[in-house]
């Protein structure tokens, strides 16, 4: 039977959600947790990656300038977007910070080593870092610097996904910011502040059905040594400033395994869970505007890159048609429908749930942050179903690229020639349809669980599911329209 | 028939087919009788004129293709057709891709099909023609279009229903 659990100040402990299934990975392959136990195990797959990142970098730079023939467009904008966002969120929430080559250079300056620990006193571990160690803002604390960032860069999206030497200025301007920063402020703040693609990671990680926990919360509450967040001689200190025993969602959780290692108590292991079901709680406004601005930007690319409308593109397209009024139409159209349109819709769900189910034992603020959850699966799902087309229909591109990677005539493989070849298109609707309504369901069900630990009075939760789920299903059918309509 | 005794999963199923069935019924009941339409396609950088096609199943389709900048491809999904514009040509190239890709090109005046194959498929440009030519795309919209009637429909009942079955297995929340 469902309770309310409201607390005093109207969060609901995460403790008291019922928990779903889990199954601990680490218990059922002992090799598993010996090899993430491994120094070098974030190494094994952070170097490849690095190697293959650089010699994008180099592509980009040196190679041709058409997108399509070009690897970097087509490894990363392509392969590496579909499979982060519709393989490493969903099934491994952010294993690719695991091994994201961005800040690389900043942890090898802030440690002195690349696989080793140091132990030692640096301010708040038990390790000794190098650089001048400061706190960063409290006032900067949240995904704000990053929601505006995301913002920007999408604004630009369409010469970064088409330019290799726009991308190449993206990435640069990335590793420089999260070099100087890990120089300057402790751990990973780039990663946890800054970094735009960070941002919509950790929203997004909450559906995951891969979570890294504690084993057993009370022996982390015994836990004199807190190794896991200081660090200790076998490991570093959480990187993302996590303590285990209070971690009880993925936002934040960087997946460098850095507390498995350093652990006394060998109380961390990795779960499998089930899909968008357990991290439901969204904790501030800044996550709320996130969920907002990766929603707005999925119908906005479904129209503008996606869809068939000239007018559109050539505004988004600015280097070349130089349209600065278009282009200016776009980008504030963009923003505003992001920050302000489709946020005062999803108030206004809220404002008539609170009306319609007679709530007045639940505040505006907490009800608009925690229905906010269902913008989260559909968010991601919308993503989803947006990115299907891209690898099916030019997907070809990266059979050609492989073989010839900087355009310049090479054939490496054979395949240079291989033509441009869309993988059954006329199928992606058939694909896009049950994506969109997975997303559609997980959102509801989410809310639905959300509003159970609200309210006591089950008429009250069912009538105050009414208008949040409307409007979530009049996204739905927009995004329908866009695709198969 | 008491409703409330109705187990969840009949309650859904019955929900969902109804709004799925009755989507493509919808869709079914407007559609209208063949005719043959002739339509110019103007192809520059990055879209096509007209941006959307809408016809009826079973029309008959003639297509003329003109380029204005650079070479554009038309690349119609569904309907196994490619082809190539140049500008200034009165003519153009078509082949079928599932021939394979070493058939060649015919020189042909229009594109001629029946548009037998309902639902939004999407022209694109198959001939790189600039930085923006991976979007470069258009629709032709063949209704009745069912799939998307089917999907409005079932989205709408699913709706209904888990607002439904949240009502029901809430303790004390059956009417």
């Amino acid at each position: 039977m469902a309770t309310a659990t409201q607390t005093q100040q109207g969060f609901v402990p995460v403790e008291a959600l019922e928990k779903p299934w889990r199954f601990d990975l680490f218990r059922r392959w002992p090799w598993l947790k010996r090899l993430v136990r491994m120094r070098s195990f974030q190494y094994f797959l952070l170097l490849p990656n690095l190697f293959m990142f650089y010699l994008f970098l180099i592509a980009g730079l040196f190679g041709t300038p058409v997108g399509s023939s070009n690897i970097i467009i087509m490894y990363v904008w392509i392969l590496w977007w579909f499979v982060l966002i519709a393989v490493m969120m969903p099934f491994g929430s952010r294993i690719w910070c695991t091994m994201c080559p961005l800040p690389f250079f900043g942890d090898w300056l802030q440690r002195g080593a690349v696989i080793k620990v140091r132990s030692g006193k640096s301010p708040g571990t038990n390790n000794k870092f190098f650089g001048l160690h400061k706190r960063w803002p409290k006032k900067l604390s949240n995904i704000w610097l990053q929601n505006f960032g995301f913002l920007l860069l999408a604004t630009f999206s369409a010469l970064l996904v088409t330019r290799p030497i726009v991308s190449v200025i993206v990435f640069g301007i990335m590793i420089v910011v999260a070099t100087g920063l890990a120089l300057i402020y402790r751990l990973r703040t780039f990663c946890n502040y800054v970094c735009p693609i960070s941002g919509f990671l950790s929203l997004y990680a909450m559906t995951a059905t891969l979570e890294l926990r504690s084993t057993d919360k009370d022996e982390c509450l015994k836990c004199t040594t807190k190794s896991c967040i200081r660090g200790s001689e076998d490991g570093w200190a959480c990187p993302w400033n996590v303590y285990m025993g209070k971690l009880d969602r993925n936002n934040y959780c960087g997946l460098c395994f850095e507390c498995v290692k350093s652990c006394p108590n060998d109380n961390i292991s990795l779960f499998v869970r089930p899909f968008a079901t357990s991290d439901i709680v969204i904790r501030g406004y800044d996550e709320v505007w996130k969920a907002s601005i990766m929603l707005v930007l999925a119908f906005s690319y479904s129209v503008v890159l996606l869809g068939p409308y000239g007018q559109l593109k050539d505004w988004a397209n600015i280097s070349e048609v130089g349209n600065w009024g278009g282009f200016g139409l776009y980008a504030a159209g963009q923003a505003l429908l992001a920050l302000v349109v489709f946020p005062g819709l999803y108030y206004l769900s809220i404002r008539l749930a609170k009306w319609y189910a007679k709530i007045d034992n639940v505040s505006t603020k907490e009800l608009f942050l925690r229905y906010a959850y269902m913008l989260v699966p559909m968010g991601l799902l919308a993503w989803i179903a947006f990115s299907v087309p891209l690898i099916m229909v030019n997907g070809s591109y990266i059979i050609s690229v492989t073989s010839d990677p900087l355009g310049w005539g090479m054939d490496l493989f054979g395949t240079a020639h291989f033509p441009w070849t869309p993988f059954w298109p006329e199928w992606v609707p058939f694909i896009q349809v049950p994506i969109l309504l997975a997303g559609f369901y997980y959102g509801v069900r989410g809310i639905h669980k959300v509003g159970r630990q609200l309210f006591s009075d089950p008429v009250q939760l069912h009538r105050s599911l009414v208008p949040p789920t409307a409007l979530l299903l009049g996204v739905t059918l927009v995004f329908m329209k866009l695709f198969i309509g | 028939m008491n409703l409330k005794r109705v187990p969840n999963y009949l309650l859904v199923a019955l929900l969902l087919l109804l709004g799925g069935g009755g989507g493509l019924l919808f869709a079914h009941l407007g559609q209208t009788a063949p005719r043959e339409r002739t339509i110019t396609i103007t192809a520059s950088k990055y879209a096509y004129d007209p941006p959307v096609l809408e016809v009826n199943r079973g029309d008959r389709i003639r297509i003329r293709l003109v380029a204005t900048d650079v070479t554009h491809g038309f690349y119609l999904e569904g309907y196994d057709l490619d082809a190539k514009v140049r500008p200034e040509n009165d003519t153009f190239w078509m082949r079928r891709p599932s021939e394979g890709h070493e058939t060649e090109y015919k020189e042909v005046q229009e594109i001629s099909f029946i548009a037998n194959r309902t639902g939004k498929f999407r022209y694109r440009c198959s001939i790189t023609c600039g930085y923006m030519h991976p979007f470069m795309q258009g629709e032709l919209i063949v209704h009745p279009n069912y799939l998307y009637s089917a999907s409005v429909g079932f989205s709408l009942a699913l709706a209904v229903a888990m607002l439904a079955v949240f009502r029901r297995s809430t303790p004390g929340g059956r009417p």
